[in-house]
């Protein structure tokens, strides 16, 4: 009996510990992103006492975060979707289809994950000034799309491995087209899914930073903004750009929490 | 699954193969192109390489990445063990910790350096904290040109704290995967709670920690936001050094070289793994 | 028939209302100068939205660094697709600009009511073409908390270091930055080492000016030589954070270090906030005379520049001698018309403008520009950078590592075809 107590005891310290590690960090950021700079420079007040939004707003409206924030959304959206219209049909080949050269195609696929983007950032740059797209966020949505495609591939083409091919089939036996059949039972069976995907490839785009900081100059997103003028900017703008940055983060680990272990599972083979 | 001959699974393919083709098979040849050609002037050149390999920075960049991939990776895998070894006797709550555990996973590096910088500046919380204790009389520069090794220790522990969580989940998913029959015929066996674990746990774990060795390895070697953030280059890594290159001092063919040895580096190392993985199946 | 006129009117109306919505005028500004965020706060916020109402006109600020800016405008240039009406940038990069023949000579432009300083209009006209307007103009000069003064080193005044007399040298600071680490314990000198910061200017346009009277040309002299030896020791008495700090003026206002040297518009914030607790100081004096160097911003238009009549009263507005001192008030450049000087109010702009002048008007003056190498800008300053790594961080060979960068220096200027200087 009272070894059983000291195990749940400890059991309790060590998640204790581990919580307070794995939280700490987020929570002083976000007490230094909404501390007076007053506060947070008193060496008295280990946890400032008085807060304000004046940061955010000076950060957004005068230090051009707003724009390149509005730019990160704008590229994660579109990087999803183009990866969606090109991945999804090839995730679904993948988990349908049996035909020559599967293996080869799923191995292509995967090999592309061997090149890191420093490598494709420098030569893209150069091909996007020829065609006249640098600086704008379709270059870097292009470059995200490449980044995040062989993700999507495979993450979609085992959520429609988990959705039952009988669903289909008797779909197909009912008379609809395999389209339709695809569009009317398999796609809404595989959306909660499909939507954890979306949210993956979202975090993929907003975290990356080093071609977007490559690729533009002007447009930049918010990742690559911070980047460039952290450190010669005064302390608060570091804090709360760095609380801006993560939210999307917690919200998605948050609503996707059920997916997370088969999600990273999945992208992570 | 449908086996019939039929030209949908390569149609349906198609578009992704034209995108790759266009957007990273092309952009890599040109990357080769760059790194034989020279910056101004036409024909073949191994200049740049050789500038590249004549530089010491270059040599300090190799020898710092591969420092703090030996130091973060091994880190990360033991505390990612124990983590998920912990988290796999699912005590009362234990979804709870799972869920804070996998927090970081999401954060990008350069929001998981302006974190540590938080708590390591010279006005950040460690340093508030030991001056209210009177322990210390001046705040301690974690960061400057005298102060690289605790620069490169903040790095660490930033590393580790951000990138842990990755390995936890994958091992975390390993672990969930083996059958409770094993351990029932260990029980019957008599093993005890450490053969278990040397003897089923972690044969069954393997492929698991193989994989998140090998991603954690590539990831390694392209270490940059958090270094680039933290300690500038008094650091150099080839990440940085590549940004610093391509940036500042726009050698875009210099550049490139330094792009291509991180890439040859992830295709040696995706290699060796895959080689080693193949062979352990096949055994 | 009446209903029929009524709804034409209002869709004229909607035409005109928003043909002119459309059609208001918006012109891009790029700048390789005020970057730091609270500068472009000030020229976002309340420089180029007075403009605005005064003038109708929007202008959209860009924060460039050089390189990207030239890439963009030639780029712009060759596709012919321009969108820049107004560049600010330093004198060294509108005059490469200028030499590649993508901006339009800004002679004849209405600017009533000034006088430009003579100094600057003479190096605003290049090879006889007035390629740009001074819009600014600001040097580095060193920064002390008074609380510095009781360190002084014997024989060496605070008249001294404010007139500055010959008394005030490398040597002297040496000194004086030691008895600051002996006398609190840590190091109080600082400068802006980290990779955005502007210390590779102190290497090349102070140090090695006043050492040598040049900035690469005498590099591995004997006397060069010596200002590497001398930055070996002073390293010791550099506040070893350095090379986190892009500006000087939050260290300073945290009390981190008690002297510091900085770019004029980077210490700016520190002496406004507290102007009781600083002076500007002069640069030390070295064997071969006071070297630094004087910044000249100007303001220039492209050749294929959208909305030149915009341009044109954007330049204007912003070499006005009112708006000059708001400038100088805010981000510490100093004006480039004479008119303004006389404005300058009492506070912390005089104490930096007292300072500035002191350092300019001493007759050991060795003037460096910072010179115009085009894309080998950056290696240029890297070099510097780089051999102070080595030399004095790491302490590998001195006559080696000066020797080879020499050499690298020479090549760099013959590439871009600029005199060495």
């Amino acid at each position: 009996m009272d070894k059983e107590k000291i195990k749940s005891l400890l059991t309790f310290l060590i998640a204790g510990m581990i919580s307070l590690w794995f939280l700490t960090p987020i929570i002083f950021i976000t007490l230094s992103a909404f501390a007076t700079s007053k506060d947070y420079y008193n060496p008295n007040y280990i946890i400032p006492r008085h807060y304000t939004f004046s940061h955010f707003y000076k950060l957004f409206f005068t230090l051009s975060a707003g724009h390149a924030t509005l730019i990160s959304l704008s590229v994660a959206a579109l990087t999803i979707l183009l990866s969606f219209l090109l991945g999804v049909p090839a995730g679904y080949a993948l988990s349908r289809y049996k035909f020559k050269g599967k293996n080869t195609l799923k191995l292509t696929v995967l090999s592309t994950r061997m090149f890191p983007l420093m490598i494709l950032a420098i030569p893209l740059l150069i091909i996007f000034m020829q065609i006249g797209i640098s600086d704008t966020l379709w270059g870097i949505v292009l470059a995200h799309t490449t980044m995040v495609l062989p993700f999507v591939i495979l993450i979609t083409s085992s959520i429609f491995a988990g959705v039952d091919i009988a669903f289909e089939e008797a779909a197909l036996i009912f008379g609809l087209s395999r389209s339709k059949a695809f569009f009317k039972i398999t796609l809404p069976l595989a959306l909660p899914g499909l939507a954890a995907s979306a949210i993956f490839a979202f975090i993929m785009s907003w975290n990356e930073v080093f071609v977007a900081s490559i690729l533009t100059l002007q447009n930049r997103t918010l990742p690559a903004q911070i980047l460039s003028t952290a450190m010669d900017s005064p302390d608060y703008y570091k804090f709360t750009a760095g609380f801006i940055m993560a939210v999307p983060a917690l919200v998605f680990i948050f609503f996707a929490r059920r997916y997370l272990v088969s999600l990273w599972g999945i992208s992570l083979k | 699954m449908r086996s019939e001959r039929s030209l949908a699974p390569y149609l349906l393919f198609m578009p992704t193969l034209i995108y790759l083709a266009v957007f990273l098979v092309y952009p890599l040849l040109k990357a080769l192109f760059m790194v034989i050609t020279p910056e101004e002037g036409t024909g073949y050149t191994l200049a740049n390489i050789y500038a590249v390999l004549s530089d010491s920075t270059f040599w300090e960049a190799l020898k710092n990445t591969i420092l703090l991939a030996a130091v973060i990776i091994p880190l990360q895998v033991f505390l990612a063990l124990m983590l998920a070894l912990f988290v796999n006797t699912k005590f009362r709550g234990y979804m709870t910790i799972v869920y804070l555990i996998t927090i970081p996973l999401a954060l990008s590096d350069v929001s998981a350096a302006l974190m540590s910088y938080n708590i390591f500046s010279p006005s950040g919380y460690i340093n508030k904290i030991l001056l209210n204790l009177n322990l210390i009389k001046h705040p301690i520069y974690f960061f400057g040109f005298n102060a690289t090794t605790s620069e490169f220790w903040v790095i660490v522990i930033t590393e580790v704290w951000r990138a842990t969580p990755l390995v936890f989940i994958i091992l975390l998913a390993g672990l969930q995967m083996i059958g409770r029959e094993y351990f029932e015929a260990a029980d019957v066996f008599g093993f005890t709670k450490f053969q278990k674990f040397i003897y089923i746990t972690l044969p069954l774990l393997k492929p698991s920690l193989q994989s998140a060795l090998l991603l954690r390895t590539l990831f390694a070697f392209q270490i940059f936001g958090v270094v680039w953030l933290l300690a500038g280059r008094d650091i150099p890594i080839l990440a940085g050094e590549t940004f610093y290159q391509q940036t500042e001092l726009q050698q875009y063919h210099i550049a490139a070289v330094y792009g291509f040895v991180i890439a040859l580096i992830s295709i040696l190392i995706s290699w060796v793994y895959l080689t080693f993985l193949k062979s352990a199946k096949e055994v | 028939m009446k209903k029929f006129a009524v709804i034409g009117l209002m869709v004229l109306l909607v035409f005109v209302v928003s043909a002119y919505a459309v059609s208001a005028p918006k012109i891009y500004f790029v700048s390789t100068q005020m970057h730091p965020a609270g500068e472009r706060e000030f020229m976002v916020g309340t420089l180029l939205k007075s403009f605005a109402k005064e003038s109708g006109i929007n202008v959209e600020f860009l924060a460039l660094t050089y390189n990207e800016m030239l890439s963009r405008v030639s780029a712009e240039e060759k596709t012919g697709k321009v969108t820049i009406s107004v560049i600010g940038d330093l004198h060294g990069g509108l005059d490469v600009m200028a030499s590649r023949n993508l901006l339009q000579e800004v002679k004849g432009i209405p600017l009533p009511n000034r006088t430009f300083i003579s100094t600057l209009e003479k190096y605003s006209v290049i090879k006889g073409k007035k390629v740009y307007v001074p819009w600014m103009q600001a040097t580095y000069v060193m920064v002390v908390n008074k609380e510095a003064y009781k360190y002084l080193p014997n024989g060496l005044t605070k008249e001294d270091v404010r007139k500055p007399t010959e008394k005030w040298t490398y040597e002297a600071l040496l000194q004086w930055a030691k008895n600051m680490k002996e006398k609190t314990g840590t190091p109080k000198f600082g400068l802006p080492m980290a990779p955005k910061g502007l210390f590779h200017r102190f290497l090349h346009g102070y140090l090695l000016p006043s050492f040598t009277g040049y900035e690469a040309k005498e590099f591995d002299s004997p006397n060069g030589i010596k200002a590497w030896e001398y930055m070996r020791k002073l390293v010791n008495y550099i506040h070893p954070a350095s090379s986190t700090w892009a500006a000087m003026s939050e260290p300073l206002l945290k009390g981190e270090v008690l002297l510091a040297w900085d770019h004029t518009a980077r210490i700016k914030p520190a002496i406004v906030q507290q102007p009781d607790k600083f002076e500007v100081i002069p640069v030390p004096r070295g064997p071969a005379g006071r070297g630094y160097i004087v910044v000249a911003v100007g303001l220039a238009v492209p050749k294929k520049a959208p909305q030149k009549e915009a341009a044109y009263k954007l330049i204007d507005y912003l070499t006005r001698p009112s708006t000059q001192v708001l400038v100088l008030q805010h981000v510490g450049f100093f004006p480039t018309v004479k008119e303004a000087t006389g404005k300058i109010p009492t506070g912390a702009l005089r104490i930096l403008a007292r300072g500035v002048t002191a350092q300019s008007s001493s007759p050991d003056s060795v003037i460096a520009m910072i010179p115009n190498l085009g894309k080998y800008g950056g290696e240029f300053t890297n070099t510097y950078r780089k051999v102070f790594k080595k030399v004095v961080l790491q302490k590998a060979s001195l006559q080696k590592e000066v020797s080879a960068a020499a050499k690298l220096l020479k090549s760099l200027f013959e590439k871009a075809g600029t005199p060495i200087q």
